[in-house]
């Protein structure tokens, strides 16, 4: 169907089109108040917001919009409403395009960039839980007019295991003997030597008295120390927990205790503070309505701080260590807490309350027997639920100084000893599955 | 007990005249039925009378102890003799169905003995007699969400009773359940009506039951009373004048 435009006709569409150069001026013309006033301030603001963060360019490219809303004038002053989904379409790719700029996504240099990560990656996979051998090394040189010998020679403790080379000076071609003692008795192993950024290996077994002397040719010519290191297997049932992971479990152990204590804190403040944010009960006087205004502000507040800035805060007051991270947990926790505990009590039934007041029991009674039974199950599912996410806060506020495993965690990320970060990151994983895990079957049979 | 009440109004914040100028006396023993549209007033009278809803004027009787007059100490005094269930029967769904019943009897007890959750062994043996009594011993241990609408009822008049009340005041207490639970339910009220002699004062939507059971009725409408009489005496006009012109009757047998 074709639509003849008559004089009027044609003529609004004229005007519509001409005030429409300026956004929305012809949809508020047209009777599109609304519409009209969306272009009228939102075009301009959407292309400043691109010129600040993503310059001329891509401001220059709202200009589409501004195209579409002449059309869309036009179509209105023939009468014809047109939806709004292609506008809001441009504008979400727009917006995503000026966001890919402003995060600076670089795909080249994600692709050439990832095999730097090649020794974290397999380190991620070495964590060190248990020792399942005995290491020691000693050094020989390779003479030259600019060596010193390195200074760490140093004798072992004498019931250690240990090896000696001799000669500790030698020549290419020359044969270097490897002798060992106090290993583990009758156990293969592996003799590596350091030759430049290579490991030349030999397979070496113990003897009855936890000896072995091993033999290789100096392949190096290069003057300087080499390392010669003697790996022996442990018998399975002398492998022990690593320093590493004693460590971190005690941290971990140190991160969850934290977690506890901070949830406990923020359950303090917030049980009796609850009840002055649920409207229900806050509703009936003025003073009430202040008071649930007030508690409800200060939640909102302390949940909208992050953990990490009341930590660093914090630490200016009680130091680096677990205190301030239990203190910023503790506050967080407060508002975080508070919102879920109020909503809880907002949603409790009033009949039983009713029916309880109906009996003559005092207030504290129908507290006690009315509202407390049904507020329990949900106080203690959101408690577990808060417990289990600060100990993932507590991890993460351990990195910048509050105690706990992610301290040592920055330290070994630090140092690059990527094999016992992994021993952290392991355990925090396992310690925070299995938290989730116990959090939901509980609340699940709490519910 | 008797209850009287004088020129009662009750007007809500937001302007609603709920009750107007209702006057109405009950002698002991009676067993009153009180009929009328959903929005009628029937619910505000019935919490006008225990204070459930403060009244905006008037003047309530409970024998010769003037209810509207009580501080909140008296009249929690006064609430121990004034027995009430619902329609969504109010009970702590977690708690036990015994703890449920005992909960009737928190008035009589010091205000802390309660707390513990721990109430004196004659007050348990009370409990289990009244639940004996609506014959639902068996359940006392369950948690009261475990049971049907009817015995969740049952469980809340043994509550009331823990009250020893002189009067109790039933809001729609059968409007949730079917029609052969309800007669159960309304039997037990006409049980205790009759061997105890205490006075009930019962909402009721449906006209058949109220025939069955109550000795007189009173019809509201508008928060007015438009009639008062035995229920034998609404006729098709009188019920017209009641439910209104468009209303049939529902028979519930």
């Amino acid at each position: 169907m074709t639509i003849i435009p008559q004089p009027k006709n044609r003529r609004r569409v004229l005007i519509a089109s001409l005030l429409s150069i300026i956004p929305g001026l012809g949809q508020i013309y047209l009777g599109e108040v609304q519409r009209g006033l969306v272009l009228l301030f939102g075009l301009p603001a959407q292309t400043a917001i691109f010129w600040a963060i993503g310059g001329q360019w891509l401001a220059a490219t709202t200009v589409i919009i501004w195209a579409w809303n002449i059309l869309d004038a036009r179509k209105l002053a023939r009468g014809t409403k047109v939806s709004l989904a292609v506008p809001i379409l441009l504008l979400v790719v727009l917006n995503l395009a000026a966001g890919w700029h402003v995060t600076k996504i670089d795909l080249y240099e994600l692709a050439t960039g990832v095999p730097n990560m090649r020794r974290i990656g397999v380190s991620l996979f070495q964590p060190q839980f248990v020792v399942r051998d005995v290491r020691a090394s000693a050094v020989y040189t390779v003479p030259g007019p600019d060596v010193t010998k390195l200074g760490y020679r140093s004798e072992p403790a004498s019931d250690a295991p240990n090896i000696s080379v001799s000669p500790d000076s030698v020549v290419k071609g020359q044969n270097v003997t490897v002798s060992g003692r106090k290993f583990p008795s009758n156990q293969n192993g592996v003799l590596r030597i350091n030759v430049g950024s290579d490991w030349q290996k030999i397979s070496i077994k113990t003897d009855s008295n936890g000896r072995f002397i091993s033999k290789f040719v100096n392949q190096s010519t290069e003057p300087g120390d080499y390392i010669v290191e003697a790996i022996i297997g442990l018998p399975f049932n002398q492998w022990h927990p690593s320093e590493t992971l004693k460590l971190t479990s005690r941290l971990m152990l140190e991160t969850i205790f934290l977690a506890l204590v901070g949830t406990a804190m923020s359950i303090i403040v917030t049980v009796p503070l609850s009840f002055f944010g649920a409207r229900n009960l806050m509703k009936t006087s003025r003073a009430g309505r202040i008071a649930y205004a007030a508690t409800r502000g200060l939640f909102n507040v302390l949940r909208s701080i992050e953990v990490l800035i009341i930590a660093v805060m914090l630490t200016a007051a009680v130091g680096i260590g677990p205190f301030a991270g239990v203190l910023a947990l503790a506050i967080h926790g407060i508002g975080a807490l508070g919102k879920l505990y109020s909503e809880a009590i907002e949603s409790i039934e009033q009949g039983p309350i009713e029916a309880i007041t109906a009996t003559g029991a005092s207030k504290l009674q129908v507290i006690a027997f009315a509202v407390v039974p049904q507020i329990i199950p949900q106080f203690i599912s959101f408690t577990m639920y808060r417990w289990d996410i600060n100990v993932r806060m507590a991890t993460v506020i351990g990195l910048v100084g509050g105690g706990g495993i992610g301290y040592i965690l920055m330290q070994y990320i630090g140092l690059l000893q990527w094999k016992e970060a992994a021993t952290a990151i392991w355990l925090i994983a396992a310690v925070v599955m299995s938290m989730d895990y116990a959090s939901a079957v509980i609340r699940e049979k709490l519910l | 007990m008797s209850l009287k009440i004088e020129h009662l109004t009750k007007i809500y914040d937001d302007g609603t005249v709920a009750l107007d100028d209702v006057s109405l006396e009950v002698p002991d023993g009676q067993f009153l039925g009180i009929i009328g549209l959903s929005g009628s007033g029937k619910s505000t009278l019935m919490r006008c009378i225990n204070r459930l809803i403060e009244p905006t004027s008037g003047r309530i009787w409970l024998d010769d102890v003037e209810v509207t007059a009580a501080d909140s100490n008296e009249l929690r005094k006064i609430r121990l003799h004034i027995g009430m269930i619902f329609q969504q029967f109010n009970l702590v769904k977690r708690a036990s169905v015994l703890t449920n019943v005992l909960t009737g009897r928190l008035g009589y007890l010091p205000a802390g003995t309660g707390l513990y959750r721990r109430f004196p062994s004659e007050e348990i043996k009370r409990a289990e007699r009244n639940l004996a009594r609506v014959g639902i011993s068996e359940k006392a241990l369950q948690r009261a969400d475990a049971l049907s609408g009817g015995q969740q009822q049952r469980v809340a008049i043994a509550r009331a009773l823990m009250q020893e009340p002189g009067i109790l005041l039933a809001d729609e207490p059968v409007a949730s359940l079917d029609p052969a639970t309800a007669h159960s339910v309304l039997k037990y009220l006409e049980e205790i009506n009759q061997s105890d002699g205490i006075t009930v004062i019962c909402n009721l939507h449906f006209l058949s039951l109220t025939r069955r059971y109550a000795h007189r009725v009173v019809a509201l409408k508008s928060g007015k009373i438009v009639f008062d009489g035995s229920p034998s005496e609404i006729d098709n006009a009188r019920f017209r004048e009641i439910y209104g012109e468009d209303a049939e009757e529902v028979e519930v047998r």
